[in-house]
């Protein structure tokens, strides 16, 4: 599974940025909804932000159908989790110093407090951690990029599933 | 000039901003809470940071959210507004820390002007009049009990880091002198961080007069007239107006003369305002606000300058090309979210029906429309209505049409407007003669 923003909300030409940047926070509200939702977990989501493009596929075969948890890919198949939102404005990094190996990436088994992230503002370093144990299943923010409050960074999918 | 400048403020003030910065060809990154994503700012803005949730203190007031928007956005210049961060110093030296210019002046000067007992020592050593009151902070009761004997009661005891006419006490008879010195002093530390407190002579009927000025980085200050705002509830200002009215032209000279010496004395920067008590004939230095005023558009209005813009080309390091011209009247009237009838209660809620007026020379700034909603995090400013005549009786004859003409409606939403129709037609306020005492005269609040 994959989100794909293909602007950066800082820094864009206008016009039609705010505009943009609340179609994607809707998008990802709504696939959210979309990949719980009863039609069953997706195997692959891709989602643009341009011109607004939204993608979903399910299983071959069991579209309508609620596939039971633990079935299916079980790197693709991840469902939607926890979103980690950037608590600040600040530029957010996936690694503690260029080159370095990313604290955590898409398919890592990450502890409830682990460091997945940075998000440096004013010079300091403060740490992105995982709300709960679980896979990353997206990091949707670039090493580098300038992110605002609330956006969204990674997705990590809880280890522990309620039947 | 700057390309980029990034406005720190929310509601008409940021939209006011924008406007000239578009004007002037600058790009404008607005900031905003998530309460504000699609406010008329952000819809104006070039681009757009969302910087915290609702409450100001994580958001507007978050220095850290600003600087890193500014930086990721490569603005040049903070644009403060008013009220937030706009007379905060250590905000104007983070900026200046970060290679960001505040447009503002410079912090030393905020700091020294915004602690308001250093400010009237200032002012006294530069020669401006004073009410009868402590040289500088009165720091314990018995202090207080001794002074208010000597200058008379009523006397008013005032938080040195007060503003928004909050941190003040009247304080009529000796026996509650105690017990309001303690309770200024709790007020200031809660709400502004700072328990020092200072006093002066309480007047019962005086008029609220300030004067604007605009200084440059050269050490060159100008005047652009005065305003009046005695019209206040809970020392709040509903109405301005400029020129004031039936103010004597040699006081009005003094008045203005004295400002721009003041300004000199600290070497202030930007625009900025000198508050006085006007008693009789007589005026008296009160405090000075170091940043763009909510009602800086009657001074505009009369003088046909554009004093964001002035902020701006000061703030670029540009000299002063001008000078005051007053012609008119102009009168502003402030349309909140408010229920006159219930004491000023705030009445936030969803509008359906927003129309505002138009017309000859008038002149409406509001952040609001239809489908807007009124948060309850921030103030109550919906709108500012501003007209200019030739002449104050028409000046105050087109307010009365403007204000008829404003429609806003929706559940729970009430507004200043029949207060503010109601002191149009009061006999003072027509001959320009009212004082800060009118609102309460009239029993439309406490």
């Amino acid at each position: 599974m994959s989100i794909v923003p293909d602007r950066l909300p800082l820094g864009e030409e206008p016009p039609s940025l705010a505009d943009e940047r609340e179609t994607v926070r809707e998008l990802c509200r709504s696939l959210g909804d979309l990949v719980r939702g009863p039609a069953g977990r997706a195997t692959r989501v891709v989602m643009a932000a341009g011109s607004v493009r939204v993608e979903v596929e399910w299983p071959v075969g069991e579209a309508g159908s609620v596939v039971p948890s633990g079935e299916g890919n079980a790197l693709e198949a991840e469902p939607t989790g926890e979103v980690l939102r950037a608590e600040m404005v600040g530029t957010f990094y996936v690694a503690a110093e260029p080159g370095a190996r990313p604290f955590a990436a898409v398919g890592d088994v990450v502890a409830q407090g682990q460091q997945v992230g940075i998000v440096e503002a004013m010079k300091l370093m403060n740490a992105v951690v995982a709300p709960c144990a679980g896979t990353v299943t997206e990091v949707l923010a670039a090493d580098g990029q300038a992110v605002e409050y609330d956006q969204p960074l990674l997705v990590i999918a809880p280890a522990e599933q309620e039947e | 000039m700057f390309d980029t400048v990034l406005v720190a403020n929310r509601g008409e003030i940021a939209l006011r901003v924008v406007r000239s910065c578009q004007e002037m060809g600058i790009r404008t990154v607005v900031v905003h809470s998530t309460a504000d994503a699609d406010s008329a700012a952000v819809r104006a803005a070039d681009v757009a940071v969302q910087i915290g949730p609702p409450p100001a203190r994580r958001s507007y007031l978050f220095a850290p959210a600003l600087v890193e928007a500014a930086l990721a956005t490569g603005a040049q210049a903070v644009h403060p507004g008013y009220g937030f961060l706009s007379e905060d110093p250590d905000f104007a030296e983070i900026c200046a820390d970060n290679g960001l210019v505040f447009v503002g002046p410079p912090p030393e000067v905020m700091a020294r002007l915004g602690d308001k007992a250093s400010a009237r020592a200032a002012m006294a050593e530069a020669g401006l009049p004073l009410l009868p009151g402590s040289r500088s902070t009165v720091d314990s009761a018995a202090e207080a009990t001794a002074l208010a004997a000597e200058i008379g009661y009523p006397v008013i005891i005032k938080a040195t880091a007060g503003g928004g006419g909050r941190g003040m006490t009247v304080v009529r008879d000796p026996r509650d002198l105690a017990k309001a010195y303690r309770s200024t002093r709790a007020v200031g530390q809660a709400v502004f961080g700072n328990s020092s407190v200072y006093m002066e002579r309480f007047c019962e009927s005086a008029r609220h007069v300030e004067v604007q000025v605009l200084a440059d980085s050269y050490g060159e200050v100008v005047h652009l007239g005065e305003r009046d705002c005695s019209v206040q509830r809970r020392h709040q200002k509903l109405i301005e107006e400029s020129p004031a009215p039936e103010l004597p032209e040699s006081l009005r000279r003094r008045m203005a003369e004295a400002s721009v010496a003041g300004a000199k004395a600290v070497g202030y920067v930007g625009a900025g305002t000198f508050e006085y008590l006007v008693v009789d004939d007589e005026f008296y230095f009160m405090e000075i606000n170091c940043r763009i005023q909510v009602e800086h558009p009657v001074t505009e209005m009369v003088t046909g300058i554009d004093l964001v813009r002035e902020q701006l080309r000061v703030a670029a390091g540009l000299p002063l090309s001008l000078e005051f011209d007053g012609r008119g009247v102009s009168l502003e009237c402030r349309v909140n979210a408010e229920d006159p009838d219930r004491d000023y209660l705030p009445a936030a809620g969803l509008i359906d029906e927003f129309v505002p007026p138009g017309g000859p020379f008038t002149r409406v700034d509001t952040h609001a429309r239809a489908g807007w909603r009124i948060s309850p995090d921030y103030d109550s400013l919906l709108a500012k209505v501003v007209v200019w005549a030739p002449d104050r009786p028409q000046a105050v004859a087109r307010m009365r049409r403007a204000l008829s003409e404003f429609r806003i409606t929706g559940k729970g939403i009430r507004t200043t407007i029949p207060a503010l129709l109601r002191i149009l037609d009061t006999p003072e306020f027509v001959k320009g003669v009212h004082d800060t005492s009118l609102i309460s005269k009239l029993g439309t609040a406490t």
